[in-house]
């Protein structure tokens, strides 16, 4: 019994010829150069080691540290199903090559729930780390910056603030201010012209995608600000809420 | 020579293919908001099963997610018994093995698509190279597992056209509303697309970015099955270079009766994973997916798998 | 919703053409005469959740029988479109969306006087799965008998609105089909217009680029009020948003009005309903210009509304 047993691990290590996984050194060793040299070049590129930061690279809430994200994330796209408002999409050059179809949010097509964690219950490898709702709340994945020259209040002297009347932070992230402006009637009329408060944004993107401007939109995302970076910060005390 | 009924196994073999297809499929839709704030359980339950995701994961980022343990049964039965995986369970194997079998009726036409080429070798490189740069921090696994490939299909491209199909197909009945007086076509298809609506199409139309790229990679690898049966498994796929490494020397192989072959080669042209299942000793425990049609095409039934002692004689 | 051809636009409009003839949409047609507003108030302010539920349901009951029963508006055999607002992923405490149970209270009332079928739907900002499950609608809907299903993206009709700024829109087919709407919204403050009520929940019924109205929302939310006059208005005020609305979140900004109100004015009942939140109606630019168009009168204490303490 212990016999076979011992000859059948031996088969392992020397199985009959046809047995054999029949393998070429050279093919191992072509192999292992390709792995290692795409490991390396990736850590050198721009992007790798949290050297600069992707503006589109929004990653869902939970996500861990881009190097270690990426060395978890499977590609599976459970994360792009669940998501019920199809914000996650299979990014393309937004991480690098090597972030090829891992998930990013895009807020023209969705945003995140202010009261959801799917992603975050689906991800096999916990590249987006599983959590309660409250602590979900307090993590930022970006901010929203308003572009003055596109957003109708300020652009166009019209009223709107779609944006903050979607906006689902318990105090809104989105505040504005009555300012008189002209028409092009030449009139004076008050219109309200929407801020980012960036210590309360979370940038869940719902007013991205709420905007009218629907090509270009006058309120967007980026990723500064997010939480798993605590070097793409823009604020002093980034946690000051 | 009149072909051979097929035999047990390999009808058994087709029911566990679509029993684990339709759970993939299952486990898909349940990926979905439940009330409140949850999904489905286990939708995750294909790469819990996976080692090679648990592998990789853990060489790059040093960490083992919970649940991922579920892999070590696949290692178990595979270091035992081959990789049954492949041919039994894996979804994706399945779809290569459905369009495989969709092949021409000309024997010799299938013992090329069929036999054992030497570039099989490639996948153990393909698994090495992915392996090499997770140990120094790059994970590219999830492009080539099988599960992410074709959940990420379903997700991104099959799911979102079948969705859209499906919807606009009854969109356009309620819309043109057709009937004759009072009897509407909508009172049967109104009924049914709430049917669908509630257990298989999404609330609202999925749409998703960069599909061309995806559609491209999973149209090429179920169209390459047509030049080489299951093209992918035998070529490419890591998982199955991993399962062909920890299966190399299995307790249940092939036993071929050399008395009554005649060496008419059905079982190879039959043969899914490009095994030489005709050859005495030269069979390839490793490339061997136990599919069991060389047992099945066999028209002496000289071929059987059976438990083998280690160390007795062959 | 890709555009229709000019067929189907036709089609619509002929749908709507026969409704077109009873006033724009046939849903304002209440049997009998009685009184335009009813106002029920709950003395005390109960604290445990089963209180509350039984609070609201006796409320919605007291508010409807008080305009003279549900018989009044509702018929053998009608088909019935409960809209309430189940626009956000908010919890009930948060008074983002109707409480349920004044939803759940006034399906009964329409089974009860003996409505065919009773429909409980909106077209939510949020996702749609998230909000009627975390709002409790879609539970207590269900378990009053009613359909409550997700809209259909695909089944909005383009239907000439004919209002001064909205000439067409897409609004949901399956609400051009039925014979009654009763418009259930929740009290709450609102950033751009003060507050919003009864007027501005309608928006939940119509689809497309809603997003564009916040340009003119006077205009849009009265042409859409003219369009479809709803049969019934239950506004819930047993809780109303202050403050951060209309998503609200933070429970400080909640408080307890213990009020609902029934009507039939829908200006009238606006502007009860801004009284509320402490505003004064005619600084409410839809209840302004609906009072203008004579859709109804923002005055509403000329109604003479009957009051109910219980």
């Amino acid at each position: 019994m212990i016999t076979s047993l011992l000859r059948w691990l031996k088969h392992f290590f020397q199985p009959p010829p046809a047995a054999k996984l029949d393998l070429k050194r050279r093919g191992l060793i072509v192999g292992g150069i390709a792995g290692v040299s795409s490991a390396f070049l990736v850590r050198s590129s721009a992007l790798g080691q949290g050297r600069t930061f992707s503006p589109e690279l929004i990653r869902p809430p939970g996500a861990t540290a881009e190097d270690d994200f990426l060395a978890r994330c499977i590609r599976c796209g459970e994360c792009m199903k669940v998501c019920p408002t199809n914000a996650i999409q299979p990014a393309l050059d937004e991480g690098g090559i090597e972030g090829l179809w891992t998930p990013v949010l895009k807020m023209r097509l969705g945003y995140c729930e202010y009261e959801c964690t799917l992603c975050s219950q689906v991800c096999p490898t916990q590249a987006i780390q599983r959590m309660h709702l409250e602590d979900k709340q307090k993590i930022k994945i970006g901010l929203a910056f308003f572009d003055r020259n596109r957003c109708l209040p300020y652009a166009s002297a019209r009223t709107c603030i779609v944006c903050e009347e979607h906006c689902p932070t318990p105090k809104k992230a989105i505040w504005f201010e009555e300012v008189q402006v002209m028409t092009p009637e030449r009139t004076l009329t008050t219109v309200k012209q929407p801020r980012v408060n960036p210590e309360l944004c979370t940038g869940c993107g719902i007013c991205e995608n709420k905007c009218p401007i629907t090509d270009m939109r006058g309120v967007y995302i980026t990723s500064v600000g997010e939480t798993r970076h605590p070097k793409n910060q823009p604020l002093l005390d980034p946690y000051a809420s | 020579m009149a072909r051979p009924k097929t035999t047990w196994p390999v009808w058994l073999r087709r029911t566990s293919q679509s029993a684990f297809l339709l759970l993939f499929f299952y486990f898909f839709l349940q990926a979905v908001y439940r009330p409140i704030n949850q999904t489905g359980r286990g939708v995750d339950f294909f790469f819990q099963l996976d080692p090679l995701v648990l592998l990789s994961s853990v060489l790059a980022s040093h960490k083992v997610a919970a649940g991922l343990s579920l892999s070590l049964l696949t290692v178990v039965v595979t270091l035992l018994a081959g990789r049954w995986f492949c041919g039994w369970v894996c979804p994706f194997g399945t779809l290569h093995h459905l369009i495989s079998s969709w092949r021409s009726a000309r024997v010799k036409e299938r013992l090329t698509v069929g036999g054992y080429s030497r570039w099989q070798r490639s996948k153990y490189y393909v698994l090495f190279a992915l392996l090499v740069g997770c140990v120094f921090g790059l994970n590219l696994t999830g492009w080539f597992d099988p599960f992410s490939f074709l959940y990420r299909s379903t997700a991104t491209i099959i799911f979102p056209m079948a969705n859209d199909a499906i919807g606009s197909f009854f969109g356009w009945i309620y819309q043109t509303d057709p009937g004759i007086g009072p009897a509407k076509v909508t009172s049967v298809s109104e009924p049914i697309y709430e049917v669908l609506r509630r257990h298989f199409l999404a609330a609202s139309q999925p749409h998703f970015y960069g599909t061309t790229l995806l559609v491209l990679f999973f149209a090429a690898a179920l169209f390459l099955n047509l030049y080489r049966a299951r093209f992918w498994c035998r070529y490419v796929c890591p998982l199955g270079g991993l399962l062909g490494v920890i299966g190399k020397n299995p307790l249940v192989q092939i036993k071929q009766n050399q008395e009554v072959c005649n060496d008419c080669r059905l079982c190879v042209a039959d043969c899914q994973g490009g095994a030489n299942p005709d050859s005495a000793g030269g069979w390839k425990p490793s490339e061997c997916v136990y599919c069991w049609n060389c047992h099945s095409a066999c028209p002496h039934h000289g071929i059987v798998f059976a438990i083998h002692v280690p160390g007795g004689t062959k | 919703m890709a555009d229709c051809s000019r067929r189907r636009f036709l089609h619509a409009c002929a749908m709507t053409g026969a409704a077109l003839k009873l006033g724009p949409l046939a849903l304002n047609a209440a049997t009998t005469s009685g009184p335009a507003l009813s106002i029920a108030r709950y003395k005390t302010s109960p604290q445990a959740p089963e209180a509350i539920a039984e609070e609201a349901r006796r409320l919605t009951q007291e508010a409807v029988n008080g305009l003279g029963g549900m018989g009044r508006f509702i018929s053998r055999g009608d088909v019935v479109w409960i809209k309430p607002n189940i626009g956000w992923n908010r919890r009930p405490e948060q008074a983002a969306t109707t409480n349920p149970d004044v939803v759940a209270t006034l399906i009964s009332m329409c089974y009860a006087v003996g409505a065919k079928r009773v429909i409980v739907s909106d077209n939510s900002c949020n996702a749609a799965p998230p909000s009627f499950a975390h709002s409790g609608i879609q539970q207590a809907a269900e378990k009053a008998g009613a359909e409550c299903f997700i809209l259909d993206e695909r089944k909005f009709r383009k239907t000439a609105l004919q209002g001064k700024v909205l000439q067409s829109w897409d609004v949901y087919g399956d609400i051009l089909g039925v014979n009654k709407l009763i418009n259930a919204p929740i009290v709450k403050h609102h950033g751009l217009c003060k507050a919003t009520l009864g007027m501005k929940n309608l928006m939940g019924v119509v689809g497309g680029e809603r997003n564009r109205f916040h340009q003119d929302l006077s205009n849009t939310v009265v042409d859409l009020a003219t369009f479809i006059k709803p049969t019934l208005v239950v506004m819930d005020a047993v809780r109303v948003l202050t403050a951060n609305g209309p998503v609200g979140g933070n429970l400080a900004d909640v408080q307890r009005r213990d009020t609902v109100a029934a009507g039939t004015d829908q200006v009238a009942i606006d502007a009860f309903g801004a009284t509320l939140l402490g505003l004064k109606p005619q600084d409410i630019g839809y209840i302004a210009e609906a009072h203008n168009r004579k859709l109804g009168t923002m005055a509403f204490e000329t109604l003479k509304p009957r009051r109910i303490e219980i």
